[in-house]
């Protein structure tokens, strides 16, 4: 259990990227009335953001 | 205004009986308006949530209000800490501890964690090495605000990754467990509420709120009290100061110094305490500032 809970920690920022920023950005695209383009979904907008936004917090051990 | 020439010319002894007849006066008294903002604080938070949901009240109020909760949850939690409103063996040492594990719900910070290491914080604030609470330091009031932003970045030294080095130094890491626990149940909780379509909600009702309020929690109980943070000892470690925004906006912390002389005087008497003890605290070098 303590592995899985290390692992979880370790990869927190990545995982904040997709399991919130994720659902929470597509939710506001959705909420603005935002159109996107190329048939891109708002929920494929916020995985693509969250999970840019993670992983670059994952990599460099900071958000801001 | 300097201390009277009759308190200067007193043995250090004499000066600290004096100080601890003004401390003993205030000792023991029972922090009602502690517990009972405890318990209305994490009622009126956990209300948002439903008032939100039906848009019986709108989200940006919901965040404003979330947002004072939680700055002000930990309060009481801090009384609790120091056994203010119970002391251990007695008759309602289960409330001081309910207050102390409920009060910082909305703040994500189990009470072992907060009371360990609080006191180590006591026992050695301004120590670099030591002072859990020593990475608010900051050489302004805006430092001091990004400094408490930096410290809950992935990778920080400071904030909770010194909190957890705190608890190991002192032979509990076993309490870490809380912490995690904690934001397993945080985390699970925001990431549930955005996948099933409310993560607006979820950001504006916990999320943001736990950044703003943890902002001002470090910028007034921890950052300015102790400000500049290079003086160590009972009488040097901690200041009196007058806040823009007066001693409630400041949360009770321009006589923080009272507490961290006697940290079992509860907060609502600790400037009546302060105005008591003050030209003691001037004749022993005190850091009086404005007030």
């Amino acid at each position: 259990m303590f592995v899985f809970l290390g692992l979880i920690f370790r990869f927190g920022p990545l995982l904040f990227g997709l399991g919130f920023i994720a659902p929470l950005t597509a939710q506001v695209i959705e909420r603005a009335g935002w159109s996107l383009p190329y048939a891109i979904t708002p929920l494929m907008a916020g995985l693509g953001i969250g999970g840019v936004l993670g992983l670059a917090a994952q990599l460099r051990g900071r958000w801001i | 205004m300097n201390a009277p020439v009759s308190l200067k010319s007193l043995s250090e002894a004499d000066l600290m009986k004096l100080e601890r007849e003004i401390a003993r006066q205030h000792i023991d008294k029972f922090p009602y308006f502690a517990v009972a903002w405890a318990f209305t604080n994490l009622a009126v938070w956990l209300s948002l949530w439903p008032l939100v949901f039906t848009g019986v009240l709108p989200l940006w109020a919901g965040f404003l209000i979330a947002s004072f909760n939680v700055a002000a949850c930990y309060l009481p939690s801090h009384e609790a800490q120091h056994d203010i409103i119970a002391r251990p063996g007695t008759k309602l040492r289960w409330l001081n501890q309910l207050v102390g594990h409920l009060s910082t719900i909305p703040l994500v910070l189990p009470y072992r964690v907060a009371r360990l290491t609080h006191l180590e914080h006591h026992a050695h604030a301004n120590d670099p090495a030591l002072d859990p609470d020593h990475s608010t330091h900051a050489s302004g009031p805006l430092q001091a605000i990004w400094k408490s932003i930096q410290n809950r970045q992935p990778g920080a030294k400071g904030g909770e990754a010194s909190y957890g080095e705190t608890l190991v130094r002192i032979g509990r890491p076993e309490v870490m467990l809380d912490a995690a626990i904690y934001s397993l149940v945080f985390y699970g909780t925001l990431f549930g509420l955005a996948w099933s379509g409310h993560a607006i909600e979820a950001a504006l009702l916990w999320w943001l709120p736990r950044h703003v309020g943890m902002t001002y929690i470090q910028y007034y109980l921890s950052w300015a009290p102790h400000h500049p943070a290079t003086d160590k000892g009972r009488y040097r470690d901690t200041r009196s100061f007058r806040s823009i925004f007066g001693n409630i906006c400041s949360m009770g912390m321009q006589y923080h110094i009272v507490h961290h002389l006697h940290p079992r005087i509860p907060l609502y008497r600790t400037p009546k305490a302060y105005w008591q003890m003050r030209d003691i605290l001037e004749a022993r070098g005190c850091r009086l500032e404005g007030l």
